[in-house]
């Protein structure tokens, strides 16, 4: 026995130290499984251990961010091998993001049970919750967190599916709603598909270069672009199938075109508080995997290969395809659920525009997508849980989230329209409020590197067109809350958690807009500033 | 011995995405995604025993052996939503499902 330890590689005590977030929430999941075996089934108490467990998280991803100062970055491999799981202050900023989200879903969730209960006859969809429902939400969360923090393809696709599955299940947690199995249905379909799309395209990648190791991959490749002959146009068929197909899983959860058909059916059939989670938590994951996969494609490759170049123009296409779609769909939608799933698309394909920078030839313009996607996603995050928590709001009360639900908000609940008429304000990029701040870093990070990529002036132009576009769907809402009315509608009573939550979020985007505008630039770019980058081993050095 | 594995798989695959997208019956289409899966695994293994390049590696062997598990995993929760769904609507019609969709 002895042995037998003696010759396997077993993980540090500080390399393990730099994963206990994802320990802390694993922990979480199998408290909230034993606590409901002893106490029972009661919702209550299950919520309340799982936001406790994110909260602890959060203490935890903030020990971590410390340990994980410039340059003191882990994996968790033996030594002399490539790492299965790293931690970067990019996959730190992603489990604080979610732990965040996590709590803020479990507020909204607590919230909504108050109110549920207060017009318990009232509501023809039955509630969700019991433990089943926070261990699926929480292990969604798992993957998500490990999706962002790995470049080995197995762990990516294990990770990938470890988000994916619960997801599924989650959005059929009402039992007896037939909106929310339908809602499941589609999200099955499309991810079991794209899934099985993805892992072909990993063997596609594990055949062609023997390894799973995607920085491994990304040297072989651009090795063999520096070896082509000196056009370098050769292109290497399997590895840009394997490519693609890759990206069609990654693009799923991005719920990016093509295959974003799923999304708002999925969103408006979901409870809305799990519309709420997927519509920031599955897409901000989706994005850190791009991100990851296109930073070490094009890190590998210097100065840029004919792949890269064609992976850069593939990025930029699909995003701008994606945002010009979502904005022009969300036109003719009468449900708010369904705007502001179209909405999540338009977003998605704003943040994927600067995926489209990372494989720049410049060395430093690598950093200024990921900070702007860094300073998006955390500009939306606060936008799309306060304009869902809003809608939720509006939504349990009045048993529809059709706009017409929304008629004279502005009287008769301002602290709930006021809020929302700020996060929509915010969704279309308005100043002073945060959205502009995001967009402005976005626009920012394209047009410095259009220096050398001159077609991306073309992404910043087609940007500023759906804006535009945007302003009509959103001010439509905020049009039937304030400017029309009908004096028969009562006043909302509201439960307080809830007004406490979109209040909270308008104010802080308020606050990222005005006074903390270029903090949020300052911080969004040193999160980038330690990329984790394979070390080049010698014996595929290029040759100049 | 390598172009026959991944003929194989290929087909495996391809019969499966294609009777994903053209059949109506809910199970049918999850054992489409099953063989999708089997492809995919055979290729993994085939690409292990016979790499394009270098020694052969065991990363594919272990990689199948996850995929058998994510592949069981998805069957389950595919076959539980079958069961949710026929109690809904009765029927097994993948065309039922029309609800959700834009005005």
């Amino acid at each position: 026995m002895k042995l037998l330890l003696a010759n396997t590689w077993l993980p540090t005590s500080a390399e393990l130290h730099l994963f206990s977030p994802e320990l802390v929430l694993t922990g979480t999941i199998v408290a909230v499984l034993l606590v409901a075996l002893v106490a029972g089934r009661r919702p209550q108490l299950s919520a309340m251990i799982a936001l406790l467990g994110a909260l602890l998280g959060v203490l935890a991803t903030a020990h971590v961010a410390r340990v994980v100062g410039d340059g003191g970055l882990g994996g968790l491999a033996p030594p002399g091998e490539p790492p299965m799981l790293i931690a970067d202050r990019f996959s730190v900023f992603f489990k604080l993001f979610l732990f965040v989200l996590l709590a803020a879903i479990i507020w909204l969730w607590l919230t909504g049970t108050i109110e549920r209960r207060m017009r318990a006859t009232s509501r023809p969809v039955g509630d969700v919750g019991g433990p089943e429902f926070f261990v699926l939400l929480l292990t969604s969360a798992l993957g998500m967190m490990l999706m962002v923090g790995s470049l080995n393809l197995l762990v990516i696709i294990i990770a990938m599916e470890t988000a994916s599955l619960p997801s599924y299940a989650i959005v059929a947690a009402d039992r007896r709603s037939r909106l929310g199995a339908e809602a499941a249905l589609k999200y099955v379909l499309f991810g079991a598909a794209s899934a099985a799309i993805m892992v072909y395209g990993v063997s596609l990648l594990y055949g062609r270069f023997g390894t799973l190791d995607l920085g491994a991959v990304a040297q072989a490749s651009s090795l063999w672009s520096h070896q082509q002959d000196a056009g370098a146009t050769g292109t290497d068929w399997l590895f840009c199938l394997g490519l693609a197909a890759l990206g069609v899983g990654v693009v799923f959860k991005i719920a990016a075109v093509p295959m974003h058909y799923w999304c708002p059916d999925v969103f408006e059939g979901a409870p809305i508080e799990i519309t709420t989670w997927l519509s920031i938590a599955s897409k901000a994951a989706g994005l850190g995997l791009l991100l990851r996969i296109v930073t070490t494609l094009g890190g590998a490759a210097a100065g840029g290969t004919h792949h890269t170049e064609l992976l850069a123009w593939a990025i930029g296409i699909l995003a701008a395809v994606t945002c010009t779609v979502g904005n022009l769909a969300a036109l003719r939608q009468e449900s708010v659920k369904r705007i502001l799933a179209y909405s999540s698309i338009a977003h998605a394909g704003y943040m994927m525009m600067a995926a489209a920078i990372l494989v720049a030839p410049a060395g430093t313009a690598a950093n200024v997508g990921i900070s702007a996607v860094v300073a998006y996603l955390l500009v939306y995050l606060l936008m799309n849980v306060g304009a869902f928590g809003a809608a939720a709001l509006v939504t349990w009360h009045a048993g529809t989230d059709h706009l017409s639900a929304f008629t004279g908000l502005g009287r008769r609940a301002p602290w709930i329209a006021v809020p929302l008429a700020v996060c929509l304000f915010s969704l279309v990029g308005l100043p002073p409020l945060g959205g502009f701040a995001a967009k402005w870093f976005l626009l920012v990070a394209l047009g410095t590197s259009a220096a050398a990529q001159p077609w991306l002036w073309g992404l910043v132009v087609i940007a500023v067109v759906n804006t535009a576009i945007s302003l009509y769907y959103y001010v439509r809402i905020i049009r039937q809350m304030f400017l029309t009315d009908d004096a028969t509608l009562p006043r909302l009573q509201v439960p307080f958690g809830g007004l406490a939550l979109v209040n909270v979020c308008a104010v802080v985007i308020l606050l990222i807009g005005t006074l903390w505008f270029s903090p949020l630039g300052e911080r969004a770019g040193r999160l980038a500033s330690n990329l984790y980058v394979q070390p080049t081993p010698p014996a595929l050095t290029l040759q100049p | 011995m390598l172009a026959a594995h991944l003929l194989v798989g290929a087909l495996l695959f391809a019969l499966g995405l294609v009777g994903f997208v053209t059949r109506r019956n809910l199970i049918i289409i999850f054992l489409c995604t099953e063989m999708m899966f089997q492809g995919i695994i055979l290729n993994l293994v085939a690409f292990g025993r016979y790499p394009l390049e270098g020694p052969p590696t065991f990363d594919g062997q272990v990689f199948s052996l996850f995929l058998i598990a994510v592949a069981a995993a998805e069957a389950a929760l595919g076959l539980a939503l079958v069961v949710l769904l026929y109690r809904h609507r009765g029927t097994l019609d993948a065309g039922a499902w029309t609800t959700l969709r834009d005005e």
